[in-house]
């Protein structure tokens, strides 16, 4: 186990810059996971630590030591690839002791490693079978097992359930941190996928356009977005977002009155932003049309028309409501963000 | 109807391509089983069919077959020889160009395929001129290095290309793994190639077995079978049943190795590797 430390990262490919500058601690034992949409630099970030990618400026340090010109064999750390990259030559057994077998250990020790890895991931009836004989979940497992095998550093996971459908997504998901809070390794995880971050993260660092735009708990960047694109990607339904300008602490946006709390200066234009939970229809309150309703279940998503704009509202158990009809919004002070209109930043 | 008529078509192609292709060959085995009286007889089928051909080649009881087995084993250890060296030159070619990116490689490589442009023929002259100068005239060696000149180009193509294809995570698993460049090749390029190799060791070994020309001119004691060939039209009159048993013998090595190895020539290999 170790920490790791990104200090003013730079990566340029050619003369296009795509990290500006990262910085980024990470604790011993901790589960990062670095998430934004493709071409964020992501990717990059974690090839680079693995030692796939040369590092344009800045360093990178695992345990202390500076990792800017070590080989990746010898920056201890294990990689899971979004295709899994396993050797369809070798079986499973083959593939998951092969790193062991390249540092010339003992056979004895490989096969104790490999059957304790096996054992952990319920791969050991198919330690003998080819990766072709398996499915994608399995695969997926024997990615994990290579990775366990050789008790790394950290753990670095590139947009690992991509390639699953979505149950086994959930189920792998559960499984990944289930490993993590009982192997206690520290790990770099890259999704565009936010509901994976918010689930796995102990924090979340949220990259656009080369940069971390917000860095923290999975919670505390739901309930305090830094800026509007951390408002908008973190969360399912996204966050509403409309213009307004702020009139005695309210907010004066759809042609109706939106409460807010007092930060905001008078006049000033803002972004208002409120969560679709937040939304809850009342008896009274901004009037709305209803225009879809999504039932799930549990919770109903209407899709509201208030002016021109339409807002996603989340409601708790069923709806009765049909499309065309009226419902009241009652939104609260205390659920409202602000954001600035012309900086994008949280006020 | 319509699947039945398309059928048809491909059929009345097929024959004709079939029969085509299949005519000469029969020719070849009508002389090899034919008497030396019957063998120009126009039938179809001799009257009375003899292996005693065969048995004139293998125990080498004809002017022109004295040598018989001594041109076969040229001929083997040429074909041999070309396919392992061209194999060994165009494997660590493409894998250096592909898969290390070394600086230039498709520099070297489209250099290398450049030399098509000139036909053999033309090549052969400077060719001879070469191996002069390097002693190595009327030695195998000789034409072994000659024939593997004209067939690595096309080999390292080819290997590059499927190169291209094996999926880069392996090689940076593997690099994670804690292999070196020399591991990757050995323990994982190697047996995921082995498809693509097969392939292209038959292309070269086939290229030098069926070589005539390069052979003819650089070689004049130790030839291969196919010079050998070559000399049983020195005469007037041409002993044509024993040409043609030889012939067909010869023919048999390469039918052999196709057949052998035809499950190489489609790959397959690499599916389970990566998502597809």
């Amino acid at each position: 186990m170790a920490s790791v430390s990104f200090r003013e990262v730079v990566k340029e490919f050619g003369r296009t810059r795509v990290l500006h500058g990262i910085s980024l601690d990470i604790a011993d034992g901790e589960f990062v996971v670095l998430v934004g949409p493709s071409g964020c630099g992501k990717s990059t970030l974690l090839r680079m630590l693995a030692g796939l990618e040369d590092i344009t400026g800045g360093t990178i340090a695992i345990d202390g030591r500076v990792v800017n010109h070590v080989d990746s064999k010898d920056r201890d750390i294990a990689m899971v690839f979004q295709s899994y990259a396993l050797y369809p030559h070798m079986t499973v057994r083959d593939n998951m002791g092969f790193s062991l077998r390249l540092r010339n250990e003992k056979q004895a020790l490989i096969d104790q490693r490999v059957a304790q890895a096996a054992k952990i991931l319920n791969l050991d009836p198919f330690l003998r079978r080819y990766p072709r004989e398996l499915s994608g979940g399995q695969r997926q497992r024997v990615a994990m097992g290579r990775a366990i095998v050789r008790d790394p550093k950290v753990f670095l996971f590139d947009e690992p359930l991509s390639n699953l459908d979505a149950k086994l997504r959930v189920a792998m998901r559960t499984e990944i941190k289930a490993l993590h809070q009982r192997l206690k390794t520290t790990t770099v995880y890259v999704t565009h996928d936010q509901i994976e971050a918010m689930t796995m993260a102990d924090r979340i660092a949220v990259m656009n356009e080369g940069r971390i735009e917000q860095l923290g708990e999975p919670l505390e960047l739901y309930d305090r977005p830094a800026n509007l694109f951390v408002a908008q990607f973190i969360g399912s339904p996204a966050m509403n977002i409309f213009d307004g300008v702020v009139r005695a602490g309210s907010v004066e946006a759809l042609g109706a009155r939106w409460p807010a709390n007092g930060r905001a200066a008078d006049g000033q234009r803002v972004r208002y932003g409120i969560r679709p939970e937040h939304l809850e229809p009342a008896a009274s309150g901004i009037a709305a049309e209803v225009v879809v309703v999504e039932p799930m279940g549990a919770e109903t998503e209407i899709v509201a028309r208030v002016a021109d704009a339409s807002l996603t509202v989340m409601m708790r158990g069923r709806s009765r409501a049909g499309p065309g009809e009226r419902l009241f919004l009652a939104p609260q002070a205390v659920h409202a963000h602000l954001f600035d209109a012309a900086s994008g930043l949280r006020i | 109807m319509n699947k039945f008529l398309r059928e048809a078509r491909l059929w009345l192609v097929a024959i004709p391509v079939l029969l085509w292709t299949l005519l000469p060959i029969y020719h070849i085995f009508l002389f090899s089983i034919s008497t030396k009286d019957s063998a120009f007889s126009g039938a179809l089928w001799p009257a009375k069919p003899t292996l005693h051909n065969f048995v004139t080649v293998f125990r080498q009881e004809h002017f022109y077959l004295h040598d018989f087995w001594h041109q076969i084993w040229n001929s083997l250890w040429i074909a041999c020889a070309t396919g392992v060296l061209t194999l060994a030159i165009a494997t660590c070619a493409a894998f250096a160009i592909s898969r290390l990116k070394v600086r230039g490689g498709r520099t070297v490589m489209n250099a290398a395929l450049f030399t098509y442009f000139i036909p053999a023929a033309f090549l052969a002259v400077p060719m001879y001129k070469a191996m002069g100068s390097y002693g190595l005239l009327n030695n195998r060696w000789s034409l072994v290095l000659a024939m593997v000149t004209l067939a690595a180009p096309y080999a390292i193509w080819v290997l590059k290309q499927a190169s291209d294809k094996l999926p880069w995570e392996l090689d940076e698993a593997a690099r994670i793994d804690g292999a070196t460049p020399l591991q990757l090749f050995r323990l994982v390029y190697l047996p995921l190639m082995t498809p693509s190799l097969v392939a292209i060791g038959t292309y070269a070994l086939l290229l030098a077995w069926n070589e005539y020309l390069y052979a003819f001119l650089l070689l004049s004691n130790d030839i291969p079978l196919a010079v050998g060939l070559g000399h049983f039209l020195a005469s007037d009159d041409s002993p044509w049943e024993l040409l043609m048993a030889t012939a067909l013998i010869y023919g048999l090595p390469p039918a052999a190795i196709y057949y052998a190895f035809r499950r190489y020539m489609v790959g397959g290999l690499t599916s389970g590797a990566v998502k597809t």
